[in-house]
């Protein structure tokens, strides 16, 4: 027998709005409507009617889990029209406030699909890891979600000494609980048998539908933006890209997994190589007329930012496409014959960002 | 890198004639961004399908109208394409009145999206879009918003603002 059920954000565990039209056949997805806009807020529009400067603010406040990929990458976009190169230590900075929200980000993720699979225990846990990284952004920015760590030429934050020991202790507080979060979710029968062959997307058709990030690495797709365009420090930095094969629910959590426990890493390195130096350039630089991509891998994956600005303050066009926008339509596999009961799940699996996609 | 170069450059002239040919800038991290102007639209598909096979991936649409070019009566689409970390950009000029542009989603599966966007937010006709209808914006909403002044409200749909003024009113009515 065939229906049509919509589902909305109360159904599947999402904190933003979304709504999906799904064709069942029995208890079976048969078919996949998404249906976005409900958070449009013409935000491509309203950055043409503020500066350069007002736009760094405006770009943090697009989404809370990624705040910190939007103005790094904006920043990147300025300074490759400009010809500005940021300081080495900048560099560094900027690498420390985007793996810290990635580390958050991820662990969020994974805690909400806990919560989904009634794994009470584990998302009290994950979340209680995750906290550890809260109250760090809190001690060193001042704040638990939004940094305000960038600026145009470098940033705006700096870590003294005292600060930096603190962030190395908290980084070895995260090692034993992210490994130990990595075996619950790799070999925990409970939730292997919730995540393991559930929301399959094969390696051709994730390739068809241009997935990125987590979500495309976990079907052995070797794509990392740090690894294949690198910006910033991560030239310098040594790591792996994470990878896994099977596609499923259970290999994208292992991809944020090891990927977090890898940014505790890339951290470590960042304190290491922290060389004494100026924050940011001097002076504002003048913006000329120009063009420029600029491209950042941000939790959700590859964040794609075009700027055009004809010598003004005010960007002519500023567009930008966030990872979540490239995998949503990616569930239409995951889904298909699969029960009612998991599409929480799965959707929940791909980490959509819902105020990113819609703007 | 140069051999990427190399094999962008035969594609294009392939695809669209020798005159079209893409610049590229090499970024302080060895990152190459590749800019294209392409003369019109027809080459577009053309041009979209040699991309596609040498395993290139569309990854973003950006249409625009700026001033400048509503003077001279034109406008633009840039098509971003990641080539293995290298992006190329191919920019295509189009007229201000009926801009039609074929539809690459047949050829790139995830240009479906960036294709009902832009029709949605400007006045450009995509030629061939397997399912053109809106995306983000209600259908009470006119077309074109990015051409043209839409108050807030009505952008909006004005629901929120219209309860909370029937609340004033009503509460001002009161004795």
């Amino acid at each position: 027998m065939t229906s049509v059920i919509e589902l909305g954000p109360h159904q599947l565990a999402l904190e933003e709005p979304m709504y999906f039209r799904v064709k069942l056949e029995g208890d079976r997805v048969a078919g996949l409507d998404v249906q976005p806009g409900q958070v449009h807020r013409g935000m491509e529009h309203l950055v043409m009617r503020r500066n350069l400067y007002q736009n760094i603010t405006l770009l943090e406040r697009l989404c809370s889990l990624c705040s910190n990929s939007h103005p790094s990458t904006f920043c990147s976009a300025i300074e490759e029209v400009a010809g500005v190169a940021i300081p080495e230590r900048a560099e560094y900075l900027r690498a420390v406030a985007d793996e810290i929200k990635r580390i958050a980000s991820h662990l969020f993720c994974c805690a909400v699909q806990a919560n989904l699979i009634g794994q009470t225990a584990l998302f009290r846990r994950a979340m209680e890891v995750r906290e550890i990284m809260q109250r760090s952004k809190e001690a060193i920015y001042g704040n638990r979600m939004d940094l305000a760590a960038n600026c145009i030429g470098g940033v705006r934050y700096d870590l003294t000494p005292d600060a930096a020991m603190y962030l190395a202790r908290q980084m070895e507080a995260m090692k034993a609980p992210l490994d130990e979060l990595y075996l619950q979710f790799q070999n925990n029968p409970a939730i292997m048998a919730r995540t393991a062959g559930v929301g399959v997307l094969p390696r051709l058709e994730a390739i068809e539908c241009a997935v990125v990030g987590p979500v495309a690495r976990a079907c052995g797709i070797d794509y990392d933006v740090r690894k294949k365009s690198p910006y910033g420090a991560y030239d310098r930095l040594e790591f792996s890209t994470s990878l896994q094969q099977a596609g499923d629910v259970r290999a994208r959590n292992l991809v944020r997994l090891a990927e977090a426990r890898q940014s505790v890493s890339l951290i470590e390195q960042c304190l290491a190589g922290l060389v004494p130096g100026p924050l940011c350039a001097d002076l504002l630089p003048e913006i000329p007329a120009g063009e420029a991509v600029a491209k950042s891998e941000a939790p959700r994956g590859e964040l794609v930012y075009y700027l055009r600005t004809d010598g003004t303050d005010f960007p002519l066009r500023l567009k930008w496409r966030v990872p979540s926008y490239m995998n949503w339509d990616a569930l239409k596999v995951m889904l298909h014959g699969e029960p009612v009961a998991n599409i929480p799940l799965i959707v929940n699996s791909i980490d959509p960002c819902i105020a990113c996609t819609d703007r | 890198m140069t051999t990427l170069i190399d094999e962008v450059a035969a594609l294009l002239a392939a695809a669209a004639g020798e005159e079209t040919v893409a610049t590229w800038r090499r970024d302080r991290k060895g990152v190459l961004t590749g800019w294209c102007r392409l003369s019109s639209a027809d080459s577009l598909e053309a041009i979209g399908r040699a991309i596609a096979s040498i395993q290139g991936r569309l990854s973003m649409v950006t249409a625009y109208l700026t001033e400048k070019a509503r003077e001279k009566g034109g406008r633009e689409i840039a098509y971003h394409f990641d080539l293995d970390g290298a992006t190329l950009t191919l920019t295509v000029p189009l007229p201000l009145e009926g801009a039609q542009v074929p539809s690459l989603t047949p050829i790139f599966r995830n240009c479906d999206w960036h294709e009902r966007e832009l029709m949605e937010l400007y006045e450009i006709q995509v030629v061939g879009h397997p399912d053109p209808r809106r995306l983000f914006l209600a259908d009470s909403v006119p077309d074109a918003p990015f051409e043209r002044l839409i108050p807030y409200s009505t952008f909006t749909n004005g629901a929120a603002g219209k309860a909370l003024w029937e609340k004033v009113l009503a509460a001002k009515e009161k004795p």
